[in-house]
C-alpha cells in the first residue's frame, strides 16, 4: 500500500516519503536464520503416543485385516508362494549370489529402518 | 514446493520437515515484524516469533487458507505481542509511569548543509523509531501492518482482527502523531 500514487498529494507527503523509506528498508532486510528454525522445531510439542489400549486395537484391526484378504482370496496366497519359490528353484545358487542377496536385504532393512526413524 | 503443498504435509502427513521448511521461509518476516512491534528488543521479539511458530504448528490444521499463510503468521505474532503486553501490564500495575514511552523525536533539525543525505536518513530513521514508541499498541500495529507489512486495509484487519474503518482509524491517528512527534522533518 505504499506505492498509492494518490498519496503522494496529500499536504504531509514529507511523512508519507518517510514512512515509505523506512517501510522498504525494513522490507529489504534479511533476519539470518542463525539456528532459529531448529530452535522452534526443538519447541514443538512431540506427537502424541499410542495410549495403552489403543496399541492392541491396532494390532487387533491388522489382524482381522491380514485375516479378510486371505479369506478373500483363497489359494492366492499360496499361489504366489509357490511361483516365487519356483522362480527361485530356478536360478544357478551359489555362495556369492546368496551373500549379495543377504547384504542387498541388510541394507534395504538399515535404509528403510533409518527413513522411519528420521521422519519420526 | 508452495507454501499449500507444505501446509498439506504437516497437517496430513504431521511432516515435521515441511513445516520446517516453512519456518525458514517465513522466520525473517515474522521476526522483522516482531522486531518493529517490540520497539527492537531483538531477544522478546525472538521469543514471540518461536511461541507464534510453536502455535502455528498447533494450530494448522484450522488454516483455512482463506489468507496468505504469511498474513495468518503475522496475525498469530501480533495477538502473542498483544498478550505480552497484556500480561506485563498486570505485572506492573501501579506503576503507569514505566508504560509511558518518550514520544518527544529529537528537537535537532538534521539535514543541515553539512549533514549527508545518509546520515539525515539515519537521524529521520532513529527520530522514527522513537516517535513510534508514542503510538498505542493499536496504532503502532497498525502502521507496522499496512507500512512495514505491505499489507493492504483488509488484511491488515484481518491481523488485528478488528473492520477495516477501525484500521483505517488507527492509521490516520498514527499518521497525526507521527507527524506532530517528527513536526522538525517536515520540509
Amino acid at each position: 500500500m505504499n506505492t498509492d500514487p494518490a498519496r503522494t498529494d496529500a499536504p504531509d507527503d514529507w511523512l508519507e516519503r518517510a514512512l515509505a523509506a523506512d517501510a522498504i528498508e525494513h522490507r529489504a532486510v534479511h533476519v539470518d536464520d542463525a539456528g532459529f528454525a531448529a530452535r522452534v522445531m526443538g519447541a514443538l510439542p512431540a506427537p502424541a503416543p499410542l495410549t495403552r489400549w489403543q496399541r492392541p486395537i491396532r494390532w487387533t484391526l491388522a489382524g482381522v485385516a491380514g485375516a479378510a484378504i486371505a479369506a478373500a482370496v483363497p489359494g492366492f496366497a499360496a499361489d504366489v508362494a509357490r511361483e516365487v519359490f519356483r522362480a527361485i528353484a530356478a536360478q544357478p545358487v551359489s555362495l556369492a549370489s546368496v551373500a549379495i542377496v543377504l547384504a542387498a536385504v541388510g541394507a534395504a532393512t538399515l535404509g528403510a529402518a533409518a527413513f522411519v526413524l528420521d521422519r519420526d | 514446493m508452495t507454501d499449500a503443498e507444505l501446509i498439506a504435509r504437516a497437517v496430513v502427513g504431521s511432516e515435521r520437515h515441511a513445516f520446517a521448511e516453512l519456518v525458514r521461509r517465513h522466520q525473517s518476516s515474522v521476526r522483522a515484524c516482531l522486531r518493529r512491534l517490540t520497539a527492537g528488543d531483538h531477544g522478546l521479539a525472538d521469543d514471540l516469533a518461536q511461541e507464534t511458530f510453536v502455535l502455528a504448528w498447533k494450530h494448522l490444521g484450522s488454516f483455512r487458507q482463506d489468507a496468505r499463510f504469511s498474513t495468518w503468521l503475522y496475525r498469530i505474532a501480533t495477538n502473542c505481542w498483544l498478550a505480552h503486553n497484556r500480561k506485563r501490564k498486570e505485572a506492573l500495575l501501579g506503576d503507569a509511569d514505566s508504560e509511558v514511552a518518550d514520544g518527544e523525536a529529537s528537537d535537532e533539525i538534521p539535514g543541515s548543509g553539512a549533514t549527508s543525505d545518509h546520515a539525515r536518513g539515519s537521524a529521520l530513521k532513529l527520530d522514527m523509531e522513537r516517535a513510534m514508541g508514542c503510538l498505542s499498541e493499536a496504532e503502532r500495529a497498525a502502521i507496522v501492518q499496512c507500512y512495514h507489512n505491505d499489507l493492504s486495509h483488509e488484511e491488515a484487519a484481518y491481523v488485528l482482527g478488528c473492520p477495516v474503518g477501525t484500521v483505517k482509524t488507527h492509521v490516520h491517528r498514527a499518521k497525526q502523531k507521527l507527524k506532530a512527534a517528527l513536526a522538525a522533518w517536515a520540509d
